[in-house]
């Protein structure tokens, strides 16, 4: 199980059970995802381990701590997006930060995926119900405003984001956030 | 999109001759005679050396040389015609004309396009006329919080200030318009009055991106004048006269551009400055104020004012000539025509005799008219290309630059440029006010 | 007051000193992007951008299409560059799928890539050219560009949002003589380009106006999660088609760009030095290229993904555009996010804009290779 071997894997591997049971993982990113559940133990979890791809769900409470370790310990230094995806059969909403790295060249390649959830409540009042995060901007400045875009579009409110306000949304939007799945769009 | 370029028919062009042939028949029937009528039978006519002066005679009078070239000489010889067609606003409106269109067409080239190319028939000559006729018919918007007296006075002022200042450039010798002792004192005067109606119209226009353009206006127009007048300077104490006229004459041999080249490229750079060319195109910033200054005027006002415009920059570079490339001096290119032709030839079977024309060629067309004619207009056009060159070249700068360049570069270089008239005058190269 | 204020407008003080400008949508300097400016006499205060004129929707209306009818859909964003915002997108659906891309295939789609990248960067450097007031270097790249599109139109039948690559790999074949009418185009390209560099690069009043405005340090460039060539121009090396090369790019020879200032004038370097580049990359893939081959796997009508996710991201024009797809066994994607590159440039604005001259802000503005109508989706 070499390290270069297991990363020119085609890209046709199928994740049927937890990764830990997959007996061919690539090794360079099970370590990155070792290290980390190895820290914080039972808050978190390794959801997959592929190719230049590693997901870890985070309970919300510690999702500071672990985004402060994943920047100092193992030197990802940016993110390349935060995706907030809505499960209302689960009544969560999950908040995905896709990180990578510029300046490490082993990690040009790795994004890690750092996924928690949060609370979702039926009809939403954004920055005032129970649907709030840490906010990772101090940890890394360039979430600000993808973080911005996750507020306005799904409500989530981010506990210590300088600006918690509408982006993309017009000034007068008095709706529902829109990427909820019970917004439905004209004509569907 | 209509057809740009329609396919000839035949049909159609028979029948616009018809129908045009039709309305001149029916015009002239209807008008034409009914005027004719009354001319013969109900005025009374002169009697010229004995004979009535009918339409007839009138015609034939007209081609009669000797009758008819005094009256062109003592014409020519007015006022009026100074003022009106040569070398005042006929002939300045011409040049400006050409140089609208050969900007375009040189921009053109440039940028690898063709430039106006429909609108008549070789290469797009008539679109200068297509875009006045389109001008004429727009209707004139006023903002309802403009200041209405200033408003449509200013462009009546800006063509006013441009036609003054056009009308002290000799263009041959004795041919100019106003000929005073201190022209070029008087060209100061002039040049001085255009930020005030730049300012004007941007204020009366009461909105806030003139109001923007014409601060800009101001900032430049400001600056420049200072080094403008500084380089001229040097010319002045070279020449030690401040008549146009005069400063042409004493570049009998030499231009002073030879002598004074520093002077003539901070001349150059400030008359791009107050001609408001790219690359000092702020006051009219497309890509940050709309139009400038120039935003509110509608119709043919902003045809005034791009003809002011465009006879200002003829003014400036017929300046520029007259003082460093030596106006109308220049090689002898059409001799003057010897006296026996104007008296009459007889070659075997042909005899040419045009009576009347000696003492005309003699006083008013001579030699020295013509070939000061042609080389002031070859090098205007020289000039004027190097101010349109720039277009197609360089950026906007940005209003601190301009600052800078205004008031610390340029300044000095004219200060230097007066340092090297003055050593020249020291130094026993040259003499004042010597006419060579 | 008795102003009916509409609900959820956001209200804000207005100061005496400080004149905030609205440099707007419907504006010649700012292409269709508000951007909230505070000015203190001739320097910025404070900028705040306003996105979002020009939002559609993009990722909520492609959770109502299936993988297929998703291709028109995404390449909207960017018209002239859909080759490369598709790319992420048919990648990650491939490998959600398991579908393996015939070899010609893989080198035909960096040919359309590279011809993208020519087409949005010299669309680029037109609207760099005006909002400097340059108008030859507006009509110089708008005229270029037409070579470029006219070797996509010959393609993929269409000259901008063609459509083209689908899950399986491309839509159709190239035509016959492509490879010579192509090598000639590119080769006349790059003659061109090189022509560039004596009226806009060493135009010593455009280099007045853009050396040392807006810079932007290294540490910087890193922090803010910058990417492209805001991210070259600043001195990090990190090109996606080098550091995690995808398809074809495995086997090409990609020389990435990298200047040191960061100032404004190297931000607008950098995708001419791009450009110059892809000549090279497509003459390279038309030479490597397999002569004959099928360029298209047939898929089964409404595929499926699992209950899986994916994140693939591609070179784009603007800098690495990233496709997050998440499926949930249905024709359609559960959720679909486009992380494009001028999103994640636009953190630079207030940070760089702020003590800048406001004669400034349309060199800073447009040199960050923003594009508003992706930044909006």
């Amino acid at each position: 199980m070499s390290s270069e071997e297991s990363k020119t894997k085609p890209v046709t591997q199928t994740q049927t059970a937890p990764a830990k049971k997959e007996p061919e993982l690539p090794k360079f990113e099970k370590d990155l995802s070792d290290k980390i559940v190895t820290k914080f133990g039972a808050d978190t979890e390794i959801s997959f381990v592929k190719p230049n791809r590693v997901r870890i769900n985070v309970k919300k409470e510690k999702i500071k701590d672990v985004a402060t370790f994943i920047r100092d310990e193992l030197n990802f230094d940016h993110a390349e997006s935060v995706t907030g995806v809505d499960f209302p059969k689960e009544k969560e909403i999950e908040v995905v930060y896709h990180l990578g790295s510029y300046t490490d060249p082993k990690l040009n390649k790795q994004i890690l995926s750092l996924a928690t959830r949060v609370p979702r409540e039926d009809t939403p009042n954004p920055g005032k119900d129970s649907t709030k995060l840490q906010s990772l901007r101090e940890i890394f400045y360039s979430v600000e405003f993808h973080e911005r875009e996750c507020f306005e579009m799904l409500g989530v409110y981010f506990d210590g984001h300088p600006d918690n306000r509408r982006l993309l949304l017009p000034e007068d939007w008095a709706d529902i956030p829109p990427m909820r799945k019970d917004f439905a769009t004209k004509g569907r | 999109m209509s057809v740009i370029a329609p396919k000839f028919r035949l049909a159609y062009l028979l029948k616009g001759v018809l129908n045009d042939v039709f309305w001149i028949i029916v015009l002239v029937t209807l008008i034409g005679f009914p005027v004719i009528m009354i001319v013969l039978f109900y005025i009374e006519l002169p009697v010229l050396e004995g004979e009535l002066l009918t339409p007839f005679l009138a015609f034939t009078m007209i081609a009669h040389p000797e009758l008819s070239m005094p009256l062109i000489d003592s014409f020519m010889n007015t006022d009026f015609f100074r003022i009106a067609v040569f070398p005042g606003f006929g002939f300045a409106a011409l040049i400006a004309a050409g140089t609208i269109f050969a900007e375009r067409k040189l921009l053109a080239k440039l940028q690898l396009r063709v430039g106006p190319f429909y609108c008549g028939k070789v290469e797009g000559i008539l679109q200068l006329m297509g875009d006045g006729l389109k001008l004429i018919s727009k209707e004139i918007i006023i903002p309802a919080k403009a200041d209405k007296p200033i408003f449509w006075a200013a462009p009546v002022l800006f063509i006013g200030a441009a036609a003054a200042f056009v009308a002290l450039i000799p263009v041959a010798p004795g041919w100019v318009v106003a000929d005073v002792d201190v022209g070029l004192l008087a060209v100061f005067a002039v040049i001085g009055f255009f930020p005030i109606i730049t300012i004007l119209s941007a204020w009366s226009a009461n909105s806030k991106f003139p109001f923007i353009g014409g601060i800009r206006a101001l900032y430049q127009m400001v600056s420049f004048e200072i080094p403008l007048i500084l380089s001229l300077l040097g010319v002045v104490i070279l020449t030690g006269t401040l008549n146009l006229s005069e400063i042409v004459e004493s570049q009998a041999s030499f231009p002073w551009i030879i002598f004074l080249p520093v002077g003539a490229i901070v001349f150059f750079i400030c008359m791009l400055a107050e001609l408001e060319r790219i690359p000092f195109d702020l006051p009219e910033a497309e890509s940050e104020i709309v139009a400038g200054w120039l935003t509110e005027f509608s119709g043919m006002m902003y045809g005034l004012v791009q003809l002011g415009s465009y006879l200002k920059l003829y003014a400036f570079a017929g300046l520029f000539v007259v003082l460093f490339l030596g106006g109308w001096t220049g090689p002898l290119l059409i001799p003057s025509t010897p006296p026996e032709i104007l008296s009459g030839i007889e070659v075997g079977p042909i005899a040419v005799d045009l009576p009347g024309s000696e003492r005309f060629v003699d006083r008013t067309l001579n030699a020295e008219l013509i070939n000061g004619v042609i080389w002031f207009v070859l090098k205007t056009v020289g000039v004027i290309f190097f101010i349109l060159m720039p277009r197609g070249v360089f950026p906007r700068i940005r209003i601190d630059l301009l600052l800078q360049i205004g008031w610390y570069k340029l300044i000095g270089l004219a200060f230097v440029n007066i340092f090297i008239a003055l050593g020249l005058l020291y130094s026993g190269i040259l003499e004042p006010g010597v006419i060579f | 007051m008795s102003v009916k204020i509409p609900p959820g407008l956001q209200l804000e003080k207005v100061d005496e000193r400080i004149m905030t400008l609205n440099v707007g949508p419907q504006h010649p300097g700012s292409g269709h992007m508000r951007l909230i400016v505070q000015v203190d006499g001739d320097y910025i205060v404070a900028c705040d951008p306003d996105p979002g004129y020009v939002h559609r929707g993009e990722e909520k209306m492609a959770e109502y299409r299936n993988y297929i009818t998703n291709i028109p859909h995404l390449e909207r964003p960017v018209i002239h560059d859909s080759c490369n915002i598709l790319y992420p997108y048919v990648l990650g659906v491939e490998e959600l799928l398991g579908i393996e891309v015939p070899e010609r295939a893989k080198y035909v789609r960096a040919i359309a890539s590279e011809l993208n990248r020519f087409s949005y960067t010299l669309y680029w450097l037109a609207i760099y050219g005006i909002f400097l007031g340059h108008s030859t270097m507006f009509m110089w790249p708008a005229g270029d560009r037409e070579l470029a599109i006219d070797l996509l139109d010959k393609m993929t039948g269409a000259r901008v949002t063609h459509a083209y690559f689908v899950p399986g790999g491309v839509r159709n074949d190239l035509p016959a003589n492509f490879e010579d009418v192509c090598i000639r185009q590119v080769n006349y390209l790059e003659k061109r380009l090189k022509a560039y560099a004596d009226i806009f690069y060493d135009n010593p009043i455009l280099i007045s106006r853009t050396k040392d405005t807006g810079v932007l340090s290294r540490e910087d460039a890193i922090r803010l999660g910058t990417t492209g060539s805001v991210l070259r121009a600043s001195g990090v090396d990190f090109d996606v088609r080098t550091k995690e090369p995808y398809d074809a790019y495995e086997e090409l020879d990609v020389h990435t760009n990298v200047l040191k200032n960061g100032d404004s004038y190297d931000r607008s370097k950098i995708p001419w030095l791009d450009m110059l580049e892809s000549c090279n990359i497509i003459k390279q893939a038309l030479e490597k290229m397999p002569k004959s081959g099928s360029v298209r796997v047939k898929l089964k009508p409404n595929p499926k993904g699992g209950d899986d996710e994916v994140y693939k991201r591609v070179e784009s024009g603007r800098g690495s555009l990233g496709v997050y797809i998440v499926s949930r066994s249905k024709p359609e994607p559960y959720r679909l996010k486009l992380s494009v590159g001028s999103f994640r440039n636009l953190i630079c604005l207030p940070y760089l804009l702020k003590g800048e001259k406001l004669g400034n802000m349309p060199a800073v503005y447009w040199s960050l290779n923003y594009w508003p109508v992706e930044a909006d989706r």
